[in-house]
């Protein structure tokens, strides 16, 4: 059929199917900035405007926009510079991936074109439905109220950071009891507070705008799926309808035969290699339990089959057309009766390798010990035990997992995948493919989000293996039910924390046991219980520390990595337990842990025993830096602490059934696995004097990118716009892990600062002959030249010229990596304040406040938003996700809404503090800051429930009827 | 899957496309539910062009035109204030620009808020059919969906006046409720509806909520969700006070 419509101000007619969306035609139309999110059109990644209204393309037939206007992002693009709207957003730091940039934008534009002057409310009303897992949307909302401000002919304030006295005299004794009146900050400043340890910088530290923000502000086609291919093939997965099966017999004659199917792949048309999907260094841990198809399905979700065809519906029909006979088996979904020696066995087949017990489902049993902790707690004058349960929820990036190969002129295989381990991808894939890595190429666009479930490698073998079948290009889009589903997850875990004290307050054992749920394949789960462990028993100083972990097969969907990885689990039972004893032993919450928590030169000594890089560990690591004392009093103020101890403030008179309670959390995370991660960069210069820099590492929308350029722009005395960065290519670009384990900035960071300091050398080489100075030390590098100490100087430019064209020829160029020896820890304050209602049991988190330790902060616009975005993210963990089953493993609530995400318009106050540090191993101080905005809110909500009523809650989320259980 | 998209002019077309014998034929007002639905085969009915979307007020009440948008509701300041509130509470406004009241009304989810407000609205439907109007309480319309099969649902008439109140428990803020109570004292007393504790949203009285055996899914049992009817009418009661 045929529609006409206005579009961006033109008659434009389109052929069209009944069925398909408006999402579908606009980009095909080359209009890339209408994104998928959801097939149920959730997430607002797709919306458009229809006759001025905001709507979801998405659930929007083709047909209904007949007759209709509309308006893209692409209507508001102006040939060079930004819609004030855009530059808003970009100066407010309001972008991270930008997946959903543009529907923001269009809802600010529907907004401001009826509304000049709106509200916060109206705002947050506007943004309501576009789903953002990055931001936690205080930089859009301040964005679009900035905007409004521009179009109505103000000129808005620059935003700058504020910067905030100390309240901890150095070398001092915090004082918790304290009374402060907080302070009223403008919302879009980065709250900083300085360290006079660390030195004054020109680019770092400086909230320099985002190396990526032109393109996603006007949702440029940057993402993997905003590339057209002649010929391509559209993949569709079969996946089990069971928890638990063998395959006895598939058909796919009647799919092959269906008309334009080119490829039908299975368990017995693909070769038997097995494998572990987490993309991890090599050799990758064991198991290799996994083959890209089996004949036997360990999950609802678990793959069976793909096919390749010419159109996505055309795959689709033939994926309903393969005829799979299953013999169903009992399955197990529960972690403790899955190792209970009662379960059914998971993984019976011969040829897996490196399970610990595949009889009785245990992937890995690990032990650590320092000290005795028998001893301990004999002799402790008090022990404390508590048992915990979390849940598993899904990291849902709003971009799902996405994935188009092709073969190139030289028959090379090309995956354009939204990953965060390119190199790990390229290597792990080849033994599958039976390819030599040497004829793998991976590419890693711009990408909507990963926060662990893209450090996988998921779709890519599927992609490769259509291709090979077909010599076509071929995409694989999951759409959410299968992100959901037959994706990656976080690991449920049964934790038990036993705990020996003195009477006044000192520990003296403590012994984590746990029971981790990896689902049916181990992908992660030695690290991610490891590292559980590992931050379970690094917070506090304790002479004696036991770690005893099972992790269980099970027949839930896939466990895997997931921003945190293992923390959120663990500090939840640990700052849980914290909170108990405190409370027991009569010993206020904040005093008791500062008594134990780790300081400046204790040592670090489960890290030697448990980290991932423990092995390579030959030494005892100590605290270095520690800004743990002022992060708790800057967010004690920040969230008026003390109205804790007020009885009127719990009760409020007018609302009898209401209490209200503070919860705290201290957290402690690492920077980079230590030993084993490695980042490398390539920098060089070009004529003008601006500079290539080239490094492996994988922004996925944090601001990577941006945060390496301005390392790299403050060693040579450039602007950040002097450096043009490319990254994530394993044909063009340096070798680096990929982005996890909060190694960016501290591993890659390095690698660009070495490799700058190796160009800044020979600039300076270059500069001195051309100064005619007798030595290169006499030469300093600023303001885009090099200057003599007698204060001549060339410009960056002229020694560019110079080196390559006029004398002695040479490119001015370096190549450097960097792993760490050490994995200095990142320290932050977790406060949360609840309203519980005690007749319903629902619990409202009115604030969360979070004050974090991460060295020097080398972008603290981008570094704030890390926080803020990563916070609600941890308050969907403790507060309102869970991925919800039925007797059958089936997942009941695969679909935003049912799975609650948090929206714009109910979001509590989300206040982030930045208190420096100078970590004198990191990139100019720099610690790590991704993953600890995590750790700490599940934990602070609890503690602020029990605060609130009285009552102790240990197991996650804390949904209404759970806590109403609780209080009867 | 959709096989084909009909957007009738004139009624008379309309009910000349639900009389196909052999079609599977699903009347399509703001399209949410539709197009977030797999489907086998099927055409839509796209209702755009033939029901009426103006809010106009007749007497003591206030007749709503179908295709008026969740959001049209929300924005038009003679719609009473209860059910402004719960039109903006049934979605994000992605989802308010699009969905319609007749669509929700045809939806009849148990969990709607805004059907528990028409429901002490004392809404009605006006459903037409080739052989003529018919108008039905939208509670009879959730007891017995075939009342308005063969037509179209081109109106929702409400009564407006009266003291209302609301209450509700979700997960967050925003969050669909779990349970909802509404609240509308009239001449002739209080209506109570309730969203979360029967297969639709339900007119109640008081005395009847202990006798409910709400479904139980995920997010609340059976139990738990007749606590919450509990309470929460407790809460609309007491709000509404002097008013009862």
């Amino acid at each position: 059929m045929n529609i006409s419509v206005t579009l961006n101000g033109e008659n434009r007619s389109f052929e069209c199917r009944p069925h398909e969306s408006l999402r579908a035609i606009l980009r095909r139309d080359g209009l890339f900035s209408v994104r998928f999110g959801a097939e149920t059109g959730e997430t607002g990644a797709d919306a458009v405007l229809l006759d001025g209204r905001l709507v979801s393309s998405e659930i929007l037939l083709a047909a209904q926009a007949d007759g209709h206007t509309i308006e893209t992002l692409e209507g508001l693009n102006r040939p060079r510079g930004l819609h004030p709207i855009q530059e808003a957003f970009v100066t407010a730091g309001a972008i991270q991936s930008g997946y959903s940039t543009p529907a923001m934008i269009l809802a600010a534009k529907a907004l401001l074109d009826r509304n000049p002057d709106p509200t916060e409310v109206e705002v947050r009303d506007a943004l309501s439905g576009i789903l953002d897992r990055e931001t936690g949307y205080l930089r859009p909302v301040h964005a679009v109220l900035r905007a409004a401000a521009m179009l109505r002919g103000e000129t808005p304030a620059a935003i700058e950071p504020a910067v905030i006295d100390p309240l901890v005299d150095r070398g001092g004794n915090p004082d918790f009891e304290r009374v402060d009146p907080p302070l009223d900050l403008p919302a879009l400043a980065p709250r900083v507070i300085p360290s006079p340890e660390v030195p004054e910088t020109q680019v770092v530290g400086k909230s320099e705008r985002k190396v990526d923000a032109i393109m996603l502000a006007k949702g440029h086609p940057a993402f993997v799926d905003d590339i057209e291919l002649r010929g391509m093939l559209y993949a569709k997965m079969l996946y089990s309808p069971y928890a638990h099966a063998r395959i006895v017999s598939i058909d796919d004659s009647k799919a092959r035969a269906l008309p334009g199917v080119r490829a039908v792949l299975h368990h017995e048309n693909v070769a038997r290699v097995r494998y572990a999907s987490g993309g991890q260094s090599y050799p990758n841990p064991l198991p290799y339990d996994q083959v890209s198809f089996d004949n036997k399905v360990r999950h609802v979700g678990d793959r069976v089959a793909a096919v390749a065809a010419d159109s996505i519906e055309i795959a689709e029909a033939a994926v309903r057309l393969i005829n799979v006979e299953y013999e169903v088996l009992p399955a197990v979904y529960d972690e403790n009766e899955a190792i209970s020696g009662n379960a059914p066995i998971i993984h019976d087949e011969p040829d897996m390798e490196g399970a610990h017990d595949a009889s009785r489902n245990i992937v890995h049993h690990i032990e650590a010990e320092v000290g005795d902790v028998a001893a301990g707690l004999a002799g402790a004058d008090r022990v404390f035990e508590r048992t915990f349960r979390v849940h598993q929820v899904q990291q849902a990036p709003i971009e799902p997992h996405i994935a188009i190969s092709w073969l190139d002129s030289d028959e090379r295989l090309v995956i354009r995948t939204s990953t965060q381990v390119p190199f790990h991808v390229r290597r792990m894939l080849a033994p599958l493919l039976g390819l030599p890595i040497r004829q793998i190429r991976i590419i890693k666009p711009r990408i909507g989000g990963g926060f662990g479930v893209k450090q996988e490698m998921l779709i890519e073998d599927i992609v490769g293996h259509l291709t090979l079948a077909t010599g076509r290009p071929v995409r694989l889009e999951l759409n959410r039910q299968e992100e959901f589903v037959s994706s990656r997850t976080r690991h449920p875990q049964t934790i038990t924390f036993t705990t020996g004290v003195t009477n006044d307050g000192t520990l003296v054992a403590q012994q984590m046991r746990m029971v981790g749920n990896t689902g049916p394949y181990g992908t992660h789960a030695l690290t991610v219980q490891m590292v559980s462990g590992l931050r379970g028993l690094s917070s506090y100083n304790c002479p004696n520390k036991k770690f005893d972990c099972d992790v269980a097969y099970t027949n839930v969907p896939v466990a895997g990595a997931y921003r945190g990885y293992g923390a959120p689990q663990a500090l939840f039972a640990l700052e849980s337990h914290m909170e108990d004893i405190a409370s027991e032993l009569g010993i206020d919450v904040l005093a008791f842990r500062r008594r134990n928590w780790t300081k400046v030169g204790d040592p670090l000594d489960v890290a030697a025993e448990l980290g991932e890089g423990a092995a390579e560990m030959n030494f005892i690591p100590v605290v270095t830096s520690s800004g743990m004392d002022e992060c708790v009093v800057q967010g004690q103020r920040a969230v008026e602490w003390h109205r804790r101890y007020d009885p009127e403030w719990i009760r409020p008179a007018d609302r009898p059934h209401i209490r209200r309670g503070l919860g705290f959390a201290m957290c402690m995370h690492g920077s980079a696995i230590s030993g084993l991660d490695m980042g490398g960069a390539s920098l060089k210069i070009n004529d003008d004097g601006s500079f290539n820099l080239l490094f492996g590492a994988t922004d996925l929308g944090t601001g990577a990118d941006t945060i390496l350029a301005q390392i790299a722009a403050e060693v040579l005395g450039v602007a950040t716009e002097d450096i043009i960065v490319y990254a994530a290519d394993t044909d063009v670009t340096p070798f680096d892990v990929g982005a996890y384990a909060s190694s960016t900035t501290y591993v890659s960071g390095m690698a660009v600062k070495k490799a700058a300091e190796d160009v800044r050398r020979q600039i300076a080489e270059r500069a001195a002959v051309m100064l005619d100075l007798d030595s290169p030390g006499e030469v300093e590098l600023h303001d885009r030249g090099a200057f003599a100490t007698d204060g001549r100087s060339v410009t960056l430019a002229e020694v560019a010229l110079h080196s390559l064209h006029q004398d002695n020829q040479h490119q001015i160029m370096a190549t450097a990596s960097y792993v760490a020896p050490e994995s200095p820890p990142p320290y932050a304050a977790q406060f949360a304040e609840v309203e519980v209602d005690i007749e319903t049991g629902q619990v409202t988190v009115n604030a969360l406040v979070m004050a974090v330790d991460c060295g020097v902060p080398i972008n603290p616009m981008t570094s704030a938003g890390q926080v803020e975005g990563g916070m609600i993210q941890a308050l969907g963990y403790g507060h309102c996700e869970e991925m919800a089953f039925d007797e059958n493993g089936r997942m009941v609530n695969a679909r935003f809404g049912p799975y609650k995400l948090y929206r714009s318009d109910e979001m509590p106050r989300i206040e982030a503090y930045l208190v420096q540090t100078m970590e004198k191993s990191g990139p100019f101080g720099a610690k790590a800051i991704a993953e600890i905005p995590k750790d700490g809110v599940a934990p602070a909500i609890r503690n602020a429930i029990f605060n609130a009523t009285g009552r102790q809650i240990d197991s996650l989320p804390f949904t209404p009827e759970r806590v109403w259980r609780a209080l009867q | 899957m959709i096989s084909r998209y009909h957007r009738p002019a004139s009624l008379e077309e309309v009910f000349d496309l639900l009389a196909t014998d052999g079609v599977a034929s699903v009347l399509m007002a703001g399209g949410t539910v539709v197009n977030a639905t797999e489907y086998p085969d099927i055409e839509v009915i796209d209702l755009q062009d033939v029901c009426p979307d103006a809010i106009v007020e007749s007497g003591d009440r206030l007749v709503i035109g179908a295709m008026a948008r969740l959001q049209d509701i929300v924005d038009n300041a003679g719609v009473p204030p209860l059910l402004r509130k719960l039109a903006h509470r049934e979605g994000p406004n992605t989802l308010r620009h699009s969905a319609t009241i007749g669509g929700t009304v045809a939806g009849a989810d148990w969990e709607s808020e805004l059907l528990a407000g028409l429901l002490v609205h004392r809404a009605t439907a006006e459903v037409r059919r080739r052989e003529g109007s018919l108008t039905i309480g939208i509670a009879d319309l959730f007891a017995d969906p075939a009342a308005s099969s063969g037509g179209i649902i081109a109106s929702i008439s409400v009564e407006v006046g009266g003291a209302t109140a609301a209450a509700r428990t979700g997960r967050t803020p925003a969050d669909t409720a779990i349970v909802a109570a509404i609240g509308r004292v009239t001449r002739d007393g209080l209506l109570l509806a309730l969203t979360g504790v029967a297969s639709t949203p339900v007119l109640i009285t008081r005395d009847a909520v202990e006798a409910l055996v709400p479904p139980a899914d995920f997010r609340g049992s059976s139990d738990y969700r007749r606590n919450l009817a509990r309470v929460l009418t407790g809460r609309v009661v007491d709000q509404l006070g002097g008013a009862v």
